[in-house]
C-alpha cells in the first residue's frame, strides 16, 4: 500500500489544525474499510490520513435528556449502533439498515458517519436518517453548523462539507406519537450486500390509528442521492393507510425516482421494486405504529 | 459385507489439525531466498494489434531485474488445441491477454514498473457474441484458422432422431442458455519458479494435475532451448480446486520465463481482481433441444445442438461437449440421439473445466425439457422420469455400460424427503432434475492411471506416496482408510503424501470424480501387494498357514488360535533387522478398463456412473421476483460412503455452487470486459443463504469401486438449476431459460405470462411511456 | 514514518517498530512471519483475513497496524493450548467437516470465537450472521455451521443427512 504518516488527533480542533496545515495532501479516516480499499485501488493518494477515531467522544449513541433526541456520534461503528437497546427500541428503521451493513467484522469498524460522507448512492446507513429527519452537526475552523441530512448529499461522492470539516454527529428527533417506521436493503443474496434498491418509510398517523397524517419515504440507489419521494408522501398524506393506498403511493414513488441501469440492476426492475417496497415498508410501518401505541 | 473399521467411518479430514490451526501453507505463505515478484500487464483491449511495448522507463527502475513481452520469449504454445501463448505477440484477443511481465525485488516495484510500460494498440473489431462470430464475414479472431469455429467435431447420431420424430406423440423443442461463472477459490493462484545451475527447473503451483503439468513445462523448456533435464512440481496446499487447476497457465511460463531470464527464484501470486479477471470460467452455452415420447410416456429421441463461446483461446472448456454426451445420450433411456456441439472463438475470456465439466449445462436443458414434455403427455413428472429411467445392466446407444444404478431409489427418496405430495401454498412449487456422471473414472487421455507407492517403517506405520491431488476434498483421507482397512491399522498410521512429482508416481489429474475410485483403486492394490508380503513373512514367523493368518487391529492374527499374534511393527523389525533382510514397500498402477471414445463418440467413458436425484421446493415471491429455497433434497447412489463426513461435505458443497449457478452467479461481461471481479459483485452465496439440505445416501456397492464406491466430486453441483427451474414453474407457471434465474428474469416472466409489459401494464392498452428507461 | 507500538500478541506482550502505512494482516504475516491469517481479497469481502481485536472480529486487511497500540490480537495462533490441544472450536470443525480446503478456515473459526465467547448459547441464525463475512466456496458452509453449533449451547438439531438404503439397514448420524 502507498505510504501515507497516520494522524491521531485527540480533539476536534486537533484535527481539523492538521488537516488545515496538510492541505490536500491529507485525509480524514475514520473506520478505514473505505478509505484503506481507495488507498489501495490507487483511487486516493493521501500522504497524510488522520485518523478521527482517537478524538474523546460519545462511541454509542445517547438519548438528549432535555430534549428527547437521540445523538450518534458520527465516529459510532455500526455495530455499536445495532447493539445500542435505544436504537432497538425506539428507531428500529435505523437497526433494519445497519444491521445489514457489510459484515460483522466490518460493522466493528467502520462508521456510521464514514458511511454518510461517502455520498455513495448504495450507502444505506442514510436513508433512515432521512426518514427520521436527522440534522447532521458538522464541525470546521468557522465552528459548529447543522445541516439536515437530507441536504448533506449533494452528488454521487459529493457531500456538504467545506474543506477540512468534518462530520460529528446526527441529531436524531424524539420519535413521534403513532408512528412506525421501516427499512428494507433490496439485494441478491443474504449478506455482504451492497443495495440495489433501499426502501425507507415512515408513518405518523392521527388519532383514529387508520388515517396518514404524515409520511417520508426515502430511497437509496434510485437517484445520484437519498431521494425523497414526495409524490407519494402527499398522497398518502389523509389517506387511510391501506394496501390499496400504500399500492398507489409506491407506483407514485416508482414514477418519481431516477432510477438508472447499472450492474447491479436494471432501471425497469429498481422501479417496479420501489412500488412494491414502498408498499410493504408502509405495511411493516403501520405495524409497527400499532405496536408502539398498544 | 464384511466388517468394516475404517471404511465408512466419518474419519475428519487427515490435514484438519493443521488447517485448523493455521499450519499449512499454501502458495501465498511459501518463500524462497532470493525470491523476485512478477507481475502481468494485461490488454486494455478486447482485440487489438500490438504495435509497439515500450519497455525502457520500466527497465530503468531500480529492483527491476527483467521485463519481458511476447518479442522477447520462445514461441511456447498452450491449452489443448496450442493456440495461445504465455505472453501474446503482433495481436492481443481478450482483455485477459497477457502483453508483458516484470521480475523485480519486491511486488510493490513490480507493479510500479507494469505502470511504466507503454503499449500502443490498434484497435481491431471485436466480436462478443457466439452466433454472430459464426456468420460469415465476422471478425476472426486467429486469422490462421480461417474461421471462428472450433475445427472440433462434436457430432453424434445414433438410431435415427428424424424417424422418432415422426412417430412422437408428443414433443417439445427451447432453447437454454448459461452464462460464465467462475470457481472462486479462496486461494488465488499462484506459482514460484527457481533453476537450478544445471536449469532443472522446480516449480511450487497450484495444481490438479502434476504429472501432466510436468510435461507441458518440460515441453516449455525444450522450446527454450533447454533439453534433457527435469522439472519437479512441488504443490503447495492447494486453497480450493473445482477444475481450475486442470490447465496449465500463463502465469506459470511467465514465472518460468521470468526465472530463467533473471536466474533467480520468480513468484507470482494472483490478487483477487486478478483471480476474476485472468483465470477461466465455465462455458456458456446456447443449447437448442428437442425431446419425444411415445403415448406411453417412453422417450423416443433427443435432439441437442449446442453452441459454446470458447473465448479467445483453447483450454478444456473446448472439450466439455466430450461429457456432456454422457448425459445427452444416457441419462434415462434414449434409443434415438442426436447432438452437435460447436465451439466458437470470441473476444471474450476463455472457459476452462470446472465442476461437472459441461454436465450442468446440459442437464439444465435436458431436466428442463423432461418436465415440459411429462407435462406436454400429462404424466406426472415423477412417473415420467420413472418410466425411463435407467437400470442396471443397461447399455446405452453411447455405449456406456450401466453397472449399479439407483436412479429409481434416488428419485424415489427425493419424493419421500421432499414430502412432494404435501399440498403446496400459493407461490410454492415443487421440482426435480437428477444426474448421471462418472463414478468409475474418465478415460479422456489414453491412460486413466494413476501410481501408488506404500511403504512401512519399523513401527508399522505407512508411508503412501500418490499421484492423486488433495485440494480440500479429501482425497488423502479417503485413501487412507482404504490402506488402513486393508493392512488392518488405524487411519492415523498412514501419512500420505501427494506433493512432490520427485517423490510421487504418475497419475492424470484429479478430475472427472475419479480420484476416490481410481487413486482409491491404486492404493488398495498396493495394500493388497504389500498384506501378502506381511502374511507370508507372519506365516513363516508364527509358524501357521497362510491363508489362517490375517491382519487386524495392527497386528498379524490368526483366525483360529488368538495365542498366534504379533504386532505388524514387530514383523517390519524382524525383517529389517535380520541377514538377508529386507524392506517392505509395494507400488500398483490402476488403469482401469474403460475405454476411449471412438470416432463415432461410442466407448464406456468411465468403469461406472453415479446417479442421483435433487428436489427442491421453492417459494416464489410475485411481486418481486425472488427464489426462496424452502427445502433441499440431493439423493446420490455413491456406490459406498467411505468417507460419509466428507461425503456429506462434496454433496453439500456442490449444491450450495449449484444454487450460485443457478440464482446468483455471472460474471457480467460487457464487451469483453470483466464488470464485477470482486466478491461484492460477484455472488457466491454466503452463511446467510445457506438452504435446508438433506443428502440422502444409497450404497448400491459397485463391484469395482474400491469397497464399492463411486465418484462423487462433482455431482452435487450438476441437476442443480433445473431442479429449482422446474420449481419455479410449479409455482408460478413460468420457464426460465437462461442462467442465472434472477429476480428480473422471473417477473419479466410472470407478467409476460399475465399478458402485462415489464412495468405491470396491460401490453395494449398501456402508457408506453411509462415503460421507458431513464438512464 | 516508522512508529513504535505495543500490543497483546496471542498473550504475550510485544513492543516493535511499525510503519504508519502498515496494515494489520501485513503486520502479522509480513513482519511476524505468522501465515494463518489469510488474505482472500484484500477488501473486506472475504473475511479470509479475520483476526479477534480486543474481543471483536475485523478484518485485518483493512485495519490499520498503528490501530492495534494497546490493544490485544488474537489470530489463529493463539487458540490452540501451548501443549499442542486444540480450542474446543478447533477441535469441532476438524470433527465435523467444517473444514475442506482450509482457506477460510482461520478467518471463520475466529469469526465463531469472536461470537461464543461473547454468546456462548448462540443459535443457528446468530452463527450464520457471525459468519456471513467469511466467504467459504468448498462447504456449502452447511458442516461449518454445524461445527460451530456443536460447541454452542444452544443444542443440536437433527443430523441434515439421513441413510435410505445400505445392506447393513439404516445408517444415520
Amino acid at each position: 500500500m502507498r505510504q501515507f504518516t497516520y494522524l491521531t488527533p485527540k480533539t476536534l480542533d486537533e484535527a481539523i489544525s492538521l488537516h488545515v496545515a496538510h492541505g490536500e495532501s491529507a485525509r480524514y479516516v475514520a473506520g478505514g474499510t473505505d478509505v484503506l480499499v481507495k488507498i489501495k485501488e490507487g483511487k486516493f493518494a493521501p500522504d497524510y490520513l488522520i485518523s478521527l477515531k482517537h478524538i474523546i467522544g460519545q462511541d454509542r449513541p445517547f438519548l438528549n435528556q432535555e430534549t428527547g433526541e437521540l445523538y450518534i456520534g458520527a465516529f459510532c461503528t455500526h455495530g455499536s449502533i445495532e447493539q445500542s437497546p435505544l436504537v432497538q427500541h425506539h428507531y428500529p428503521i435505523i437497526h433494519d439498515a445497519v444491521k445489514n451493513i457489510g459484515s460483522v467484522q466490518i460493522r466493528n469498524v467502520a462508521t456510521i458517519g464514514g458511511n454518510l460522507v461517502n455520498a455513495v448512492p448504495s450507502a444505506d446507513g442514510a436513508i433512515p436518517l432521512i426518514v427520521l429527519d436527522s440534522k447532521a452537526n458538522i464541525y470546521g475552523t468557522k465552528g459548529q453548523r447543522s445541516v439536515d441530512l437530507q441536504r448533506f448529499f449533494l452528488g454521487p461522492g459529493q457531500c456538504d462539507l467545506e474543506a477540512g470539516e468534518i462530520l460529528t454527529e446526527i441529531v436524531i428527533p424524539p420519535p413521534l406519537p403513532r408512528t412506525g417506521s421501516a427499512y428494507i436493503k433490496h439485494g441478491r443474496r443474504e449478506a455482504m450486500e451492497l443495495p440495489m434498491l433501499g426502501v425507507g418509510v415512515l408513518l405518523c398517523l392521527e388519532e383514529d390509528m387508520t388515517t396518514c397524517a404524515k409520511a417520508r419515504i426515502c430511497l437509496g440507489v434510485a437517484a445520484p442521492t437519498p431521494f425523497r419521494a414526495l409524490a407519494a408522501e402527499k398522497y398518502l398524506k389523509g389517506k387511510t393507510v391501506d394496501e390499496n393506498n400504500l399500492t398507489e403511493a409506491g407506483r407514485l414513488a416508482g414514477q418519481e425516482s431516477k432510477v438508472r441501469d447499472s450492474i447491479r440492476g436494471v432501471a425497469w426492475y429498481r422501479r417496479e421494486m420501489v412500488g412494491v417496497l414502498v408498499k410493504r415498508m408502509g405495511l411493516k410501518a403501520l405495524e409497527r405504529a400499532k405496536e408502539r401505541h398498544k | 459385507m464384511q466388517n468394516l473399521c475404517s471404511v465408512g467411518k466419518r474419519v475428519p479430514k487427515l490435514d484438519a489439525v493443521d488447517k485448523a490451526t493455521g499450519r499449512v501453507k499454501y502458495i501465498q505463505d511459501l518463500k524462497v531466498a532470493g525470491m523476485l515478484y512478477g507481475k502481468i500487464l494485461y490488454s486494455k483491449y478486447a482485440h487489438a494489434k500490438i504495435v509497439k511495448i515500450n519497455t525502457t522507463r520500466a527497465r530503468e527502475l531500480p529492483g527491476v531485474l527483467a521485463v519481458l513481452t511476447g518479442d522477447d520469449i520462445p514461441d511456447i504454445r498452450m491449452g489443448v488445441y496450442k493456440d495461445n501463448r504465455p505472453l501474446k505477440k503482433e495481436k492481443v484477443c481478450s482483455f485477459r491477454d497477457e502483453v508483458a511481465a516484470v521480475a523485480a525485488t519486491s511486488p510493490e516495484i513490480a507493479e510500479a514498473a507494469l505502470k511504466r510500460i507503454e503499449v500502443t494498440y490498434e484497435a481491431l473489431p471485436a466480436i462478443f457474441d457466439p452466433e454472430a462470430a459464426m456468420k460469415e464475414g465476422a471478425p476472426l479472431i486467429h486469422e490462421a484458422h480461417k474461421t471462428n469455429v472450433l475445427k472440433m467435431p462434436w457430432k453424434l447420431h445414433y438410431g435415427d432422431v428424424e424417424a422418432a420424430k415422426k412417430e412422437a406423440a408428443h414433443t417439445v423443442e427451447d432453447r437454454f442458455t448459461t452464462t460464465w461463472v467462475t470457481h472462486c477459490c479462496m486461494g488465488t493462484s499462484g506459482a514460484i519458479a527457481d533453476f537450478d545451475p544445471a536449469n532443472n527447473l522446480t516449480i511450487h503451483t497450484n495444481t490438479q494435475i502434476p504429472s501432466l503439468a510436468q510435461k507441458d513445462f518440460l515441453e516449455a523448456l525444450k522450446t527454450m532451448g533447454i533439453s534433457d533435464r527435469r522439472v519437479r512440481v512441488v504443490k503447495p496446499c492447494i486453497g480450493g480446486g473445482f477444475g481450475s487447476k486442470l490447465d496449465t497457465y500463463a502465469y506459470e511460463y511467465i514465472a518460468i520465463l521470468l526465472a530463467f531470464h533473471t536466474r533467480r527464484p520468480v513468484k507470482i501470486e494472483f490478487d483477487r481482481t486478478e483471480e476474476f479477471i485472468a483465470t477461466s470460467t465455465r462455458q456458456p452455452t446456447i443449447t437448442h433441444i428437442s425431446q419425444g415420447c411415445d403415448q406411453n410416456g417412453k422417450l423416443l429421441f433427443r435432439d441437442i445442438a449446442m453452441i459454446l463461446d470458447n473465448g479467445a483461446y483453447t483450454s478444456w472448456g473446448a472439450t466439455t461437449p466430450s461429457v456432456m454426451m454422457m448425459p445427452i445420450t444416457t441419462l434415462y433411456r434414449v434409443p434415438n440421439v442426436r447432438y452437435e456441439a460447436k465451439c466458437v472463438y470470441t473476444n471474450n475470456t476463455y472457459a476452462q473445466a470446472m465442476r461437472g465439466y459441461g454436465n450442468p449445462q446440459a442437464t439444465y436443458a435436458i431436466e428442463s425439457t423432461m418436465d415440459m414434455l411429462a407435462e406436454a403427455a400429462g404424466i406426472d413428472p415423477v412417473e415420467f422420469r420413472r418410466i425411463n429411467a435407467n437400470q442396471p445392466g443397461d447399455v446405452s446407444t453411447q455405449g456406456l455400460r450401466i453397472t449399479t444404478c439407483g436412479l429409481t431409489e434416488c428419485m424415489h427418496a427425493v419424493k419421500e424427503k421432499l414430502e412432494w405430495d404435501r399440498p403446496r401454498q400459493a407461490g410454492e412449487g415443487i421440482g426435480m432434475a437428477s444426474l448421471i456422471h462418472v463414478g468409475g473414472g474418465a478415460r479422456v487421455y489414453k491412460s486413466d492411471g494413476c501410481g501408488t507407492i506404500i511403504k512401512m517403517d519399523d513401527f508399522g506405520k505407512i508411508d503412501l506416496f500418490t499421484g492423486a491431488t488433495d485440494m480440500g476434498q479429501g482425497s488423502d483421507t479417503v485413501i487412507a482408510q482404504i490402506v488402513a482397512e486393508e493392512l488392518g491399522l488405524e487411519v492415523d498410521d498412514i501419512h500420505v503424501i501427494h506433493t512432490d512429482t520427485d517423490v510421487c508416481p504418475w497419475d492424470v489429474g484429479s478430475h472427472a470424480s475419479r480420484t476416490t475410485f481410481i487413486a482409491g483403486n491404486a492404493a488398495l492394490g498396493a495394500a493388497r501387494k504389500l498384506k501378502a508380503r506381511i502374511l507370508e513373512m507372519g506365516a513363516k514367523l508364527l509358524e501357521s498357514p497362510l491363508e489362517k493368518l490375517n491382519l487386524q487391529g495392527r497386528h498379524i492374527v490368526h483366525q483360529d488360535d488368538a495365542e498366534k499374534k504379533m504386532a505388524i511393527g514387530k514383523v517390519l523389525r524382524k525383517a529389517h533387522f535380520s541377514h538377508g533382510g529386507q524392506m517392505l514397500m509395494a507400488e500398483h498402477f490402476y488403469d482401469p478398463a474403460n475405454e476411449n471414445m471412438g470416432k463415432d463418440f461410442r466407448g464406456n467413458m468411465s468403469m461406472t456412473y453415479t446417479f442421483g436425484t435433487h428436489g427442491v421446493r421453492v417459494k416464489v415471491d410475485e411481486e418481486t421476483g425472488k427464489v426462496e429455497i424452502l427445502q433441499y433434497v440431493a439423493a446420490h447412489d455413491v456406490g459406498k460412503a467411505i468417507n460419509p463426513l466428507l461425503l456429506e461435505g462434496q454433496v453439500y458443497g456442490g449444491v450450495m455452487m449449484g444454487v450460485g449457478y443457478a440464482l446468483t452467479e455471472q460474471v457480467i461481461s460487457e464487451k469483453g470486459q470483466n464488470m464485477n471481479p470482486n466478491f461484492r459483485d460477484y455472488k457466491i452465496l454466503t452463511a446467510k443463504d445457506v438452504v435446508p439440505i438433506k443428502a440422502p445416501v444409497l450404497e448400491t456397492y459397485d463391484e469395482d469401486g474400491p469397497f464399492g464406491a463411486k465418484g462423487i466430486g462433482e455431482p452435487g453441483c450438476v441437476p442443480t438449476a433445473p431442479a429449482i427451474a422446474n420449481a419455479i414453474y410449479d409455482a408460478v407457471g413460468v420457464r426460465i431459460k437462461e442462467l442465472p434465474i434472477t429476480p428480473e428474469r422471473v417477473l419479466a416472466a410472470i407478467r409476460e405470462k399475465k399478458g402485462l409489459d415489464l412495468c405491470g401494464q396491460a401490453v395494449d392498452k398501456g402508457d408506453a411511456d411509462e415503460c421507458i428507461i431513464e438512464e | 514514518m516508522a512508529h513504535e507500538i505495543s500490543f497483546i500478541f496471542n498473550g504475550n506482550a510485544m513492543k516493535m517498530n511499525i510503519e504508519d502505512h502498515w496494515t494489520l494482516l501485513h503486520l502479522i504475516r509480513e513482519e511476524l512471519g505468522y501465515t494463518g491469517t489469510k488474505e482472500g481479497c484484500g477488501s473486506g469481502e472475504c473475511g479470509a483475513c479475520t483476526v479477534i481485536v480486543d474481543d471483536k472480529a475485523v478484518n485485518s486487511c483493512l485495519y490499520l497496524a498503528a490501530e492495534i497500540d494497546g490493544k490485544q490480537l488474537t489470530t489463529i495462533e493463539g487458540l490452540a493450548a501451548a501443549d499442542g490441544t486444540l480450542h474446543p472450536i478447533q477441535k469441532s470443525f476438524v470433527e465435523k467437516g467444517g473444514i475442506q480446503c482450509g482457506f477460510c478456515s482461520p478467518g471463520m473459526i475466529l469469526s465463531a470465537k469472536a461470537l461464543l465467547d461473547k454468546t456462548p448459547n448462540a443459535s443457528e441464525i446468530d452463527i450464520k450472521e457471525a459468519i456471513a463475512g467469511n466467504l467459504c466456496r468448498c462447504t456449502g458452509y452447511v458442516q461449518i455451521i454445524d461445527s460451530i453449533k456443536a460447541v454452542s449451547g444452544y443444542g443440536e438439531d437433527e443430523p441434515h443427512v439421513v441413510a435410505f438404503k445400505t445392506d447393513e439397514g439404516e445408517r444415520g448420524e
